[in-house]
């Protein structure tokens, strides 16, 4: 059995913040990842990462905007500390080896972002998640740490009311092993797959969200999905919101720019939800294309802007779509892209399971209540990586050896067993794909109570069909169906999560719109939502959001 | 068709069979070459690595040189044909420019950067036309399977170079079947032969060529072809290396280009050079039915 | 933009493998019915889920950004994820992928890349501090325009591996680091927040830098544009100006401009002494006797050319030219 003093699961950058805190406090880290650290999903992330470093912006205005763009869910305590935290953040990357886009005279260039009251966003180019994650990588390898690459998590095991370590197997074996631990550390990033529409990577499967679930972990705010507005039509490739930072616009069928119509103010730099409703109502109200898009519009801001500033995107869109944005618009449409909800910790990354912690967009603290804003996760899974790390060094100082015991090795064998030995079965993409089709049509952006009811009916069909999934393929070396079936569990039990927390929350707030509920109900629905497992399903109780300065608002873009 | 003819060191020298088998061929099909005494080295990568600005200028002056005549460069090296088009592309940057300009102006040089630089594979190809070629053949190559063998610098970087498909090339296949050979298709035909590293790590460069000749006759051929002369020396001259380096006797003739061509057109061994070869290219010839000359 | 596009049949010839089980290599037959845009991976993808689930490769953000599906397509090095079947089938009738090369495979398309990834961190690729140059307390260092433009296209590397899989000499020798390392290498050099550049560059000089064939088959497999090959170019002028000919391979590059120098055009024999000295000169003998048989003017000096003293004043007029690279 294999013994670490923290074992960090997820190699993204949340991950590998923490695992950096962690091995600076001296102990024995272990970096656990299905992908190698340099293919995780923090790698596509575009449009940068907000710090008010500049003297004309404040502090106090990005804690604000974060408030408001929350649309009042998130902990203003947390906002306040995360806020303050960014400046260091940023500059530490960039000390890390981290490179940036610079202005003329060699400081950080900075953008527009949604919902922000000024250009706040840091970037590179438009890679911004891939700078950051190579900046971390690099800074990473000067520390030793024991690297699992291309491990699987199937499961944390709680003991006498304490995390007593993981099982995970080696995909290039199928072998499973434990690794005992005294703290582990969640940041295995979103579970964005539970749609079909998604900007996310196929790898995003919430798997250690599921997995601090089923332990015992308390899930927060998981009905709270955001759609992002400006994927491309065909294969939800996301087009930064960069791009309407350096000027794109957004116009329907009759050539209109019709966010003048939703966000007076800001127009197409409105918070994402903001723009997410108005696309998908200018779609269904007749003003979108055939086959239901809106263009956004990159042209006038000519090929060299476009090409230097906006390098990828001009690749995704002449290699996805066809479209060559210097010359065209590009067609697009609103995605699932990131989960507010998750793993709920306090600031420290604290679960309510000693010894589990959480970071990244794993977990939920909460920064962005019920809506977030661009630049904020990159920034989140730095703050509260480090976080995380250091709050896991702590606590492992004074902690027992672990206890992992063989049977709990032996149960994930067997149920490997169990997965192989099936003659007939269930196909893990069968299931995948069904899950996701149902997601995608009814608990999008506009949920209505039937479909949502019809959503989790259907769910939990799927959950009962779980049972009889078989893995098809018995070779032993990278197992792609047998990870499928692992995953498809995971991402089925959190999409129960999610369709529940959204029937409960008879609220329209930030990203969750009910259309028999439209309205904010700061009188009744001020509270997250907290899921716990039971046998039966989740298991629903609420939390009180901390607030210090800001009375909520009406929220007017 | 008139050209500055740019010979390249080495067909002046010890690959003095290229230049000769050149000029046949080239009296032959109506290309008239123009020498230049006064064209230097094309740095052939080496000097690039020593310094890089200076060669752009030094080649700067040899396309200067051709402009002043009111001609288009003609190469027979892929080599040459590479950083003679490089100087080019790099002479597009504006600091570049400036400073190469600042060097050439107090010799009362001027350089409108626009030269063209073309290998004799492509004004075959393009200007004169596989079909043309296929007319004049007096002794079509029949029965003999030819590996082209391009070199590096003729394809790539694709986007400088712009020649055609750097991946999957196909004008010197097109050329040996109009000369009546049979191509043969080989992954190493678009590889590299090793000579760039030749004098750093020799046992690594004759590896690589002996693969290359190795995957040439896996698949068939009887001879190799190739436009670049330091490619011949790496696949002919060190081919006694590259076999032992592949513990393979590989026995595989290397043509220059235009010395294949001009096989076709009617030429004589001695009119092209072959008895120059270290490796003897009597095998081939007795497969179209010649007569093998002494070495 | 992809208007509804006609469905084209695509056969797929897919190479399966597995070490475990022995056996030989084989392709594997399939035909699906796609739009000409769509990507290979997303056949790939299909054929797992309709057709057979035993074939495996790695994948994951599908948007070309994460570097997991680098193979072969019709024997170019291709991300899956970002080729289209249309112009394949319509050049070659058909669908071949294989696993890349130079790494071993593990099973199907999926290859160990662990000597990839050895050979990159065998760079040290991490700031190294410069005592002379800490970092500044409470913000971050500036960068000139220039500075930054000086990192070229290296920062978009997604360490694919594709570069490393096309370059025969990493297929030749195991003491070259690849194109890969090499431009990571490059990236660090040209920070001006690293302190080691002197030490990085003595240190990649006796360990393969000069190994590079300059062949620019990595600059054409690259899917990202970093264009290894000019970068590593680069390193060679830095070690050059820095280090001037400590190896057989600065050696002939100085030699090589010397040489060019005194005649206008290349004295062969010249060089083989000014990049192997006496004694390598005298261990090459045997074959230089060879040549010689046979070229007998290699033995002579060739003339000088005409306009020397122009090349001349060009060398006095750039030779110490601070701004390097291109």
């Amino acid at each position: 059995m294999l013994r670490h003093d923290i074992v960090v699961v997820g190699a993204g950058l949340a991950g590998q913040r923490a695992a950096l805190a962690a091995a600076e406090a001296g102990h024995d880290v272990a970096l656990v990842s299905k992908l190698h650290p340099l293919r995780s999903h923090s790698g596509a992330a575009q449009g940068g990462i907000n710090a008010a470093i500049g003297a004309e912006d404040s502090v106090e205005t990005h804690i604000y905007d974060t408030v408001k763009g929350a649309d009042y869910l998130g902990d203003q305590d947390a906002i306040e500390f995360f806020c303050q935290q960014a400046g260091p953040t940023v500059i530490e990357m960039e000390h890390f080896g981290t490179i940036f886009s610079r202005g003329d005279d060699g400081s950080l260039a900075r953008r527009a972002f949604g919902g922000a009251g000024f250009p706040r966003t840091i970037y590179a180019a438009d890679r911004t998640g891939l700078a950051l994650l190579q900046g971390i990588y690099e800074r990473l390898g000067t520390e030793t740490i024991r690297m699992y690459n291309e491990w699987f998590l199937l499961s944390i095991i709680v003991r006498q009311g304490r995390v007593q370590g993981i099982t995970a197997f080696d995909r290039k074996t199928s072998e499973v092993e434990g690794i005992a631990a005294k703290a582990v550390i969640v940041a295995t990033g979103p579970a964005g797959r539970i749609y079909g529409r998604t900007t996310n990577a196929h790898s995003c499967t919430g798997d250690g969200v599921a997995a601090a679930y089923r332990a015992g972990a308390n899930l927060k705010d998981m009905e709270f999905v955001q759609f992002h507005p400006t994927a491309l039509l065909e294969s939800s490739i996301l087009i930064t919101e960069g791009a309407r930072g350096e000027g794109g616009i957004l116009t329907n069928a009759q050539g209109e720019r019709f966010m003048a119509r939703y966000a007076p103010h800001v127009l197409d730099l409105a918070s994402r939800d903001v723009v997410s409703r108005a696309i998908v109502t200018e779609v269904r109200e007749g003003r979108g294309f055939p086959g239901g898009y809106v263009n956004l519009e990159l042209m006038h801001l000519g090929r060299e802007k476009i090409e230097s500033r906006l390098q990828e995107i001009c690749d995704f869109s002449r290699s996805f779509a066809g479209v060559d944005p210097v010359t065209e618009p590009i067609p697009v449409y609103p995605a699932q892209h990131y989960m507010m909800g998750g793993v709920g910790t306090n600031m420290r990354g604290e679960t309510n399971v000693p010894g589990l912690y959480a970071a990244g967009e794993a977990a939920c603290v909460s920064i962005h209540g019920a809506n977030r804003l661009g630049g904020n996760s990159l920034l989140e899974t730095l703050v509260f990586g480090k976080q995380a790390g250091v709050a896991a060094a702590t606590y492992v100082s004074g902690t027992p050896e672990p206890t992992l015991l063989p049977a709990d090795v032996e149960r994930e064998v067997t149920r490997f067993r169990a997965l192989w030995d099936r003659k007939e079965g269930e196909s893990p993409s069968a299931l995948r794909t069904e899950l996701q089709k149902t997601m995608d049509q009814f608990v999008g952006i506009y949920r209505d109570p039937d479909e949502l009811f019809r959503a989790l009916r259907q769910v939990r069909a799927l959950q009962e069909r779980y049972r009889n999934v078989r893995v098809a393929d018995s070779a032993t070396a990278y197992n792609i169906d047998l990870s499928d079936a692992i995953e498809v569990g995971f991402l089925l039990d959190l999409a129960e999560v999610i369709v529940v927390g959204a029937i409960a929350r008879t609220e329209s707030r930030g990203a969750h719109t009910r259309v028999d509920f439209p309205a904010r109900d700061d009188k009744n629905w001020m509270k997250h939502t907290i899921a716990r497992w039971t046998p039966g399903g989740p298991e629903l109780s609420y939390s009180p959001v901390a607030y210090t300065r800001w009375e909520p608002k009406e929220r007017v873009y | 068709m008139k050209f500055a003819y740019y010979p390249g060191c080495v067909a002046k020298e010890s690959g003095k069979e290229l230049d000769l088998a050149t000029r046949w061929v080239s009296a032959r099909v109506g290309i008239e070459l123009v020498e230049f005494p006064n064209f230097s080295c094309c740095g052939s990568g080496f000097l690039d690595e020593a310094n890089g600005l200076l060669n752009v200028a030094l080649n700067a002056r040899n396309l200067a040189i051709a402009e002043k005549a009111g001609l288009d460069l003609l190469t027979v090296c892929s080599t040459c044909q590479g950083m003679l088009t490089f100087a080019n592309r790099r002479l597009e940057n504006a600091a570049v420019r400036a400073k190469v300009d600042g060097a050439l102006q107090p010799l009362g040089i001027s350089y409108s950067g626009k030269t063209r630089v073309t290998h004799l594979l492509q004004v075959l190809t393009d200007q004169v036309g596989a079909d043309r070629i296929r007319g004049m053949v007096r002794r079509p190559l029949t029965g003999l399977k030819v590996g082209a063998f391009y070199g590096c610098h003729l394809l790539r970087p694709a986007d400088e170079m712009h020649s055609e498909s750097a991946e999957e090339p196909h004008s010197f296949e097109d050329l040996i079947s109009a000369l009546g050979a049979t191509p043969v298709l080989y992954r190493g035909r678009v590889m590299c032969c090793g000579f760039p590293i030749l004098f750093v790590k020799e046992p690594t460069a004759n590896r690589i060529a002996g693969h290359q000749i190795h995957d040439a006759k896996a698949h068939g051929a009887d001879a190799m072809a190739t436009p670049c002369p330091l490619c011949h020396i790496s696949l002919d001259s060190f081919q006694n290396k590259a076999s032992t380096a592949v513990g393979e006797k590989l026995d595989m003739p290397i043509f220059h280009l235009p010395q294949l061509v001009g096989l076709a057109l009617g030429a004589t061994p001695e009119d092209l050079g072959l008895p120059r070869h270290l490796v003897s290219t009597d095998a081939a010839l007795q497969k179209l039915g010649r007569v093998a000359v002494p070495a | 933009m992809f208007a509804a596009e006609k469905l084209i049949t695509v056969p797929f010839d897919v190479y399966r493998y597995d070490p475990a089980r022995g056996g030989e290599p084989r392709y594997q037959h399939y035909e699906l019915q796609l739009a000409p845009h769509t990507p290979v991976l997303t056949g790939l993808l299909r054929i797992r889920d309709e057709l057979d689930p035993t074939l495996t490769l790695r994948y994951s953000c599908r948007s070309a950004i994460c570097g997991s599906c680098a193979m072969l397509v019709n024997s170019k090095s291709r991300l899956v994820c970002r080729t289209p079947v249309g112009p394949e089938v319509a050049e070659h009738g058909r669908i071949v992928v294989d696993p890349m090369r130079n790494q071993p495979v593990v099973r199907d398309l999926v290859v160990d890349q662990t000597p990839f990834w050895d050979r990159y961190e065998q760079m040290e690729p991490h700031l190294i501090p410069d005592p002379q140059r800490p970092m500044p307390e409470g913000r971050t260092t500036l960068m000139t325009p220039a500075q930054v433009d000086r990192f070229k296209d290296t920062p978009r590397c997604i360490a694919c591996a594709a570069c490393y899989s096309a370059c025969p000499a990493v297929e030749a020798d195991p003491e070259f680091p690849g194109p890969m390392a090499l431009a990571k290498l490059y990236r660090f050099v040209v920070d001006p927040r690293d302190g080691g550049h002197q030490a990085r560059l003595r240190k990649i000089q006796t360990s393969g830098l000069w190994l590079c064939l300059r062949c620019h088959l990595c600059t054409e497999a690259c899917p990202k544009e970093v264009r290894p090959s000019e970068r590593i170019r680069d390193l060679k002028e830095l070690a050059v100006r820095a280090q001037g000919g400590t190896e057989p391979g600065s050696r002939h590059a100085i030699g090589f401009l010397k040489n060019i120098e005194e005649g206008g055009t290349l004295n062969e024999m010249k060089l083989v002494r000014q990049t192997s000295g006496l004694i390598g000169t005298a261990k090459a003998a045997g074959q230089g006797i060879r040549l010689v048989r046979k070229k007998p003017e290699m033995l002579k000096r060739p003339k000088t050319i005409e306009g020397i003293d122009e090349v001349r004043k060009l060398y006095r007029a750039l030779e110490k030219d601070e701004e390097v690279p291109l």
